[in-house]
């Protein structure tokens, strides 16, 4: 029983983890409706500006935290500037964006393959992962319960921005329809970059928890894999469906290592991402994919 | 010749064989893939698995290697491809590592991570030539058939595609089968040139390679991929006492010709009428 509570939390925060890496994901495919591989990048450049600002600029964990949200938000306005923009304004093949985001995604990874080396960091211990006794039920590891806490406060702040702010509403807008809330005043340019900002902070923050709770190194991002399987679990561009498909993934994946075993998780992801597709295209919260003709 | 060369040529032929594959299904019907490695390492273990362990005659291996990739396309395909967006693009990447996890633990068929050795070495030039030549022929005469242009027509404008009578969910799957077929093949075929495998050949890397190259000869020419195999084979021969830049190499390749040229070296043409007409103004 204690070990099913223990693989519960480890579950949801694992989970929770995911969430911060699809809502952004998801965020970027409900306006330009194309999955954006390079989402990976922007994890692995948050979780190497911290590392660096931590061990070579010896700052505090906030200052470096701030540090690497920054430093991947503006990462992703660039990607999307320098990549996405020329392709964006000339076509609208989705196509031609997908091919450019995969190549940006090889390019950041290999730029920290040969920059910073393909080795394994550990990031110094900043985040306490000492074992925290959970209201007598099971131990568990302070650092599980803080991720999960970290990604909750994240998550509701995204919520109220976009719910309680103008361009929070231009973004809703611009998720039903990119077109149409160009051609009612909004600066569609900017909003994307405020939408690839979003994306890229949240990402990092996804990247720093990563980091601690595995290593550092420039195939971690690979791992947003199970953040797009997520996010296709709960309905492609919901930021709900993002959410509880990513709480879902994290779930299985945990109560698989933890009493199956530990080989079998990604091939239960997989299963899972099938086993959805069959019985519920459009995932759990998704919008009906299949256009009637 | 040397066997070097004749290495490279024999490569050569393995990579465009699936080149082809991965071009119909991108190029000419609009599905990104990044799992094509996954059809060659099914090619590759059946066929080894076949040859080696039931003494099985090459050329019968080779095609049920390709028969189970079909197949495999066919599940994933069904559920996905009905559906229009990303999904098939996101399930590919979880079948390429799902297909790898498999091999390296199911130790007992597959002998595990440690790869599979002593394959007989089957791939000489001249069959590597041969099945070449005829996929190439096969493959050319399809994207001008009614099934190619309902291909080129799904890719371009789906609801239109329907609306012509075209049944594009099925299409689309045919397309994906064809294409795993190509890549089957050339898995096989691979698998009888190294005579040895490994899981670690068919990863996500290899998937980007086939990509690339298709992106890097012209989404929407056969030539031009084939062309680009060749160019991007050569290059990787020539470049590789800096093998560390290959994959940024790619990478910004793929990004570059996107932004600037997104039909790649061939555009939308092939050889025959770039012969006839080098300009292009007849096409246009």
């Amino acid at each position: 029983m204690a070990t099913l509570i223990q693989q519960i939390i480890n579950g949801l925060s694992l989970g929770s983890v995911y969430a911060l890496i699809a809502v952004g994901y998801s965020l970027v495919y409900s306006v330009l409706l194309f999955s954006n591989f390079a989402h990976g990048g922007f994890l692995v450049i948050g979780g190497y500006i911290c590392y660096a600002s931590l061990r070579t600029l010896e700052m505090g964990i906030w200052t470096a935290g701030v540090l690497s949200i920054v430093g991947a938000g503006v990462a992703a306005i660039l990607t999307e500037r320098l990549a996405y923009r020329p392709i964006r304004e000339r076509t609208n093949v989705t196509l031609y964006l997908l091919i450019a985001s995969m190549g940006m995604s090889i390019v950041i990874e290999n730029i920290f393959v040969i920059v910073a080396g393909g080795r394994f960091r550990a990031l110094p211990a900043v985040i306490p992962t000492s074992p925290v006794d959970f209201f007598g039920l099971a131990t568990t590891s302070a650092f599980d319960l803080l991720s999960l806490a970290a990604a909750v406060i994240f998550l509701w702040g995204l919520q109220l921005f976009l719910s309680k702010t103008r361009w929070g509403l231009a973004i809703r807008a611009a998720a039903y329809d990119l077109r149409i809330a160009g051609l009612m005043g909004v600066n569609v340019n900017r909003l994307i970059s405020i939408v690839f900002f979003v994306a890229g902070a949240l990402a990092a923050v996804g990247g720093i928890f990563l980091s601690v709770r595995y290593t550092l190194y420039p195939q971690l991002g690979a791992i947003t894999i199970k953040a797009f399987v997520a996010a296709v679990i709960g309905g492609l561009g919901s930021l709900p469906g993002a959410v509880v498909g990513s709480l879902i993934l994290g779930l299985a994946e945990m109560l698989t290592a933890g009493f199956i075993s530990s080989q079998m998780r990604d091939l239960v992801v997989f299963s899972l991402l099938v086993a959805t597709l069959l019985v519920k295209p459009a995932g759990l919260f998704g919008k009906s994919v299949s256009e009637k003709v | 010749m040397s066997g070097y060369a004749e290495g490279i040529i024999v490569l050569l032929c393995i990579n465009a064989i699936a080149a082809m594959g991965v071009s119909l299904l991108t190029g000419f019907t609009g599905i990104f893939s990044l799992g094509h490695a996954a059809y060659m390492a099914l090619g590759a273990y059946t066929s080894a698995i076949l040859t080696v362990k039931y003494g099985l005659h090459f050329l019968p291996a080779i095609i049920l290697g390709a028969g189970v990739a079909v197949a495999v396309a066919y599940f994933i395909g069904v559920p996905t491809l009905k559906l229009m967006g990303d999904y098939y693009a996101i399930a590919s990447i979880g079948l390429g590592e799902a297909i790898r996890l498999i091999l390296e633990n199911w130790q007992s068929v597959t002998r595990g991570a440690r790869g599979y050795p002593g394959i007989d070495a089957y791939t000489t030039l001249p069959v590597a030539l041969a099945f070449l030549v005829v996929l190439a022929i096969f493959m050319f005469n399809i994207i001008n058939s009614r099934f190619g242009r309902a291909c080129k027509a799904c890719r371009d404008d789906h609801v239109a595609a329907s609306l012509l009578g075209f049944n594009t969910a099925r299409i689309r799957v045919t397309s994906l089968m064809i294409s795993a077929f190509y890549c089957g093949v050339a898995g096989a075929l691979l698998g009888g040139f190294l005579s040895f495998i490994q899981p670690v050949m068919f990863d996500m890397m290899k998937s980007t390679e086939l990509t690339s190259v298709v992106v890097f000869g012209g989404l929407g020419s056969m030539s031009g991929c084939i062309l680009g195999t060749a160019v991007i084979t050569l290059v990787t021969e020539l470049f590789r006492p800096i093998s560390q830049y290959r994959m940024l190499i790619y990478g910004a390749v793929l990004v570059i010709i996107m932004v600037l040229r997104p039909e790649g070296i061939m555009g939308n043409r092939e050889f025959v009428s770039w012969i006839k007409d080098p300009l292009g103004r007849r096409s246009k």
